[in-house]
């Protein structure tokens, strides 16, 4: 999987391809519009990660040209403007999703392996961690033909482990991503750990090994055997 | 007393003092005018009889004529030279009589000296002090008539751009970005008014603007930031060489930028609200909103223990969806926040109105600051923003909004009359 970031704060560009690299994408990184419209030339990528305020043209600008291109490419917007109508322009010129900064690179992952497992999986609905079958189309976890009853937070919770398995998954990225911002950060770190016991448990039962490890109560991980 | 009535009452008294004291002296100065022209034509009489006594050697025949009469009568002495104003009776009307002015003086004629009076009548002239009094009254009286009504429609006009301006200032709203619009006027001073009123409308705006700019490019540009320390955490946690001492001071750090997020996208958000960046509007059924705001929220009622009761009437509001939804968010995380474990919520809603009450420790601050951002108690975890902006929202939608305390529940009672669908 080929992916490319184009973000002009090199720090953060170094960070999304680091984390996005343990996952096993290759990324290229490019800083500046014209370095962006080279490559998108050059090659082909799985998805684009696109910052819209560069320092010599708008993303939306980039997002047009490639859209002209009919380039099957996946894009994922980055703005450090959160504004409706950015969002709203932007997933009209056909990207696939937006993120405003600052986001958690576990969210930008699992998003942006949403926008992947979409383009590229197309009828395949069905992620496979080792013994667990999710299946997005129908919200549903099958382990060892079992069905379980889980509730949407534990299972918004599992498909976010999964999207992000093999690394720490923190706290914060959690409560963000399961009540978003206006419902009060720091108060859901209890509830956290309440849901994920049960998901631990549910899991077990049905005969799935004991994956999400707890990592000192800062955060967990999805470690497959 | 407006304008007009003050200047127009001054105005027309001064008019009318000066005009009668005008009147008296132009009365006076006809009369001493008119007399002596009289006295010249007795004179002129005078001038006569001696001259004919000179040539003559006698006293001309006496007149007596209506409006002249010339008498002579035998003196011992002669008399002084002078004119006198008598009165006669009318000869034709009883009862009544009628003044003359004579001219006393004496003569010698054949070694006889006579007192000789000339006399002539004052009616005409009488009768033209009357006419010229009455004309002049005439005058006077359509000049203060002119003098009102000229006063009246020329000041209503002369000082309409004065009005104008006062009301566009009544109007003005630094929030607004519509321009003070001015009926253009030749009066020196309402120009220079109306041009110091824009400059001064127009700077205040402009430093407004760069204010709010500023505030608004300064949360923009700490989002990157922001995000580069958050994605090092993000990475820095993935090292499975950390021990937990160093994670639990990453924690703290990723709290801090938490927070530091939520400061900077509230701050953001009161910034868009008052700009006004949420025009668009669609019909928001506040009983169901509530509802699912109280399922989003299920796991921190439930952590606490408290108990939620609901007296939910219809009630329909044209408002733009995200800001209902942020209202009615901040109020329940409000709510729920600053309540004790096992309090309660209880929120009625009719058709004009919400009330969210909950129960909770009074208030360490003046409750009248409870809408004013960054009030909050020293050991809330909130922003301080969570109610500025439901006050910010109530603004933008002419909502009522008010706290009150009572018996240890805390009610925040929001009135929509001014949206009622």
């Amino acid at each position: 999987m080929k992916l490319l970031i184009v973000e002009d704060e090199k720090a953060l560009s170094d960070s999304i391809s680091s984390y996005l690299e343990q996952e096993s994408f290759v990324c290229d990184q490019a800083e500046s519009y014209k370095g962006a419209l080279e490559k998108i030339e050059q090659h082909d990528y799985d998805c684009i990660l696109l910052d819209i305020s560069l320092q010599d043209g708008n993303g939306l600008e980039l997002l047009k040209v490639l859209k002209s291109n009919h380039k099957g490419d996946g894009v994922l917007i980055i703005s450090a403007r959160n504004s409706l109508e950015d969002k709203v322009s932007g997933l009209k010129l056909g990207a696939d999703d937006y993120l405003s900064k600052p986001f958690h690179l576990s969210e930008l992952g699992a998003r942006v392996a949403a926008i992947i497992r979409r383009r590229h999986s197309a009828g395949s609905n069905l992620i496979r961690l080792a013994e667990i079958l999710i299946d997005i189309q129908a919200r549903s976890v099958v382990v060892n033909g079992r069905t379980l009853d889980l509730t949407r937070k534990e299972y918004q919770l599992l498909l976010y482990f999964a999207y992000n398995k093999g690394r720490v998954v923190s706290k914060n990225a959690i409560a963000e991503h399961l009540w978003g911002d206006d419902t009060g950060g720091a108060d859901n770190y209890d509830f956290i750990y309440t849901h994920i016991k049960n998901l631990r448990r549910k899991l077990m039962e049905a005969g799935a090994g004991d994956y999400i490890q707890s990592v000192y109560g800062m955060g967990y991980k999805l470690m497959l055997p | 007393m407006k304008l007009f009535t003050h200047y127009s009452r001054v105005n027309i008294l001064a008019s009318i003092l000066a005009l009668v004291l005008g009147s008296i002296g132009y009365y006076f100065i006809i009369r001493t005018v008119l007399i002596h022209q009289l006295d010249e034509t007795l004179s002129v009489e005078e001038a006569e009889i001696l001259s004919h006594i000179q040539l003559k050697g006698q006293l001309p025949e006496p007149a007596n004529y209506n409006d002249q009469q010339i008498s002579y009568s035998p003196a011992r002495a002669p008399v002084d030279r002078q004119f006198v104003n008598i009165t006669r009776p009318d000869p034709f009307h009883h009862n009544e009589s009628r003044s003359f002015r004579q001219l006393v003086f004496s003569v010698r004629a054949g070694g006889q000296i006579y007192t000789v009076s000339v006399s002539k009548s004052e009616e005409e002239t009488k009768e033209l002090q009357k006419i010229i009094m009455v004309v002049t009254a005439g005058m006077i009286l359509l000049l203060l008539g002119i003098l009102y009504l000229a006063n009246r429609l020329l000041i209503r006009r002369l000082w309409r751009p004065f009005y104008q301006t006062l009301e566009e200032l009544k109007g003005f709203n630094l929030s607004s970005h519509d321009t003070l619009s001015h009926t253009p006027t030749s009066i020196k001073e309402f120009r220079s008014l109306q041009q110091t009123v824009e400059q001064m409308t127009g700077q205040i705006r402009k430093d407004y603007d760069m204010l709010k700019a500023f505030a608004d490019n300064a949360s923009h540009e700490m989002q990157t930031p922001l995000a580069i320390i958050n994605s090092k955490l993000d990475l820095m946690i993935q090292d499975q060489g950390l021990g937990e001492q160093h994670l639990r001071q990453l924690q703290a750090m990723y709290d801090a930028v938490s927070r530091l997020r939520q400061l900077n996208q509230s701050l953001l958000l009161l910034t868009k609200i008052e700009n006004h960046q949420f025009e668009q509007t669609g019909l928001v059924v506040f009983a169901a909103l509530i509802e699912k705001k109280l399922a989003q929220l299920e796991d921190l009622i439930k952590a606490k223990h408290i108990t939620v009761t609901t007296d939910l009437q219809p009630c329909q509001l044209r408002m733009n969806p995200y800001l209902s939804d942020i209202l009615l968010g901040n109020l329940l995380v409000n709510a729920i926040r600053h309540n004790y474990d096992k309090g309660a919520i209880h929120i009625h809603l009719q058709q004009d109105m919400l009330l969210v009450r909950n129960t909770g420790v009074p208030l360490s601050f003046d409750p009248s600051t409870i809408f004013d951002r960054f009030t909050k108690s020293a050991q809330s975890e909130g922003t301080g923003l969570g109610l500025a902006i439901v006050r910010q929202i109530c603004d933008n939608y002419k909502f009522t909004l008010s706290y009150s305390n009572k018996e240890g529940w805390h009610t925040i009672r929001i009135g929509f009359s001014s949206l009622v669908v």
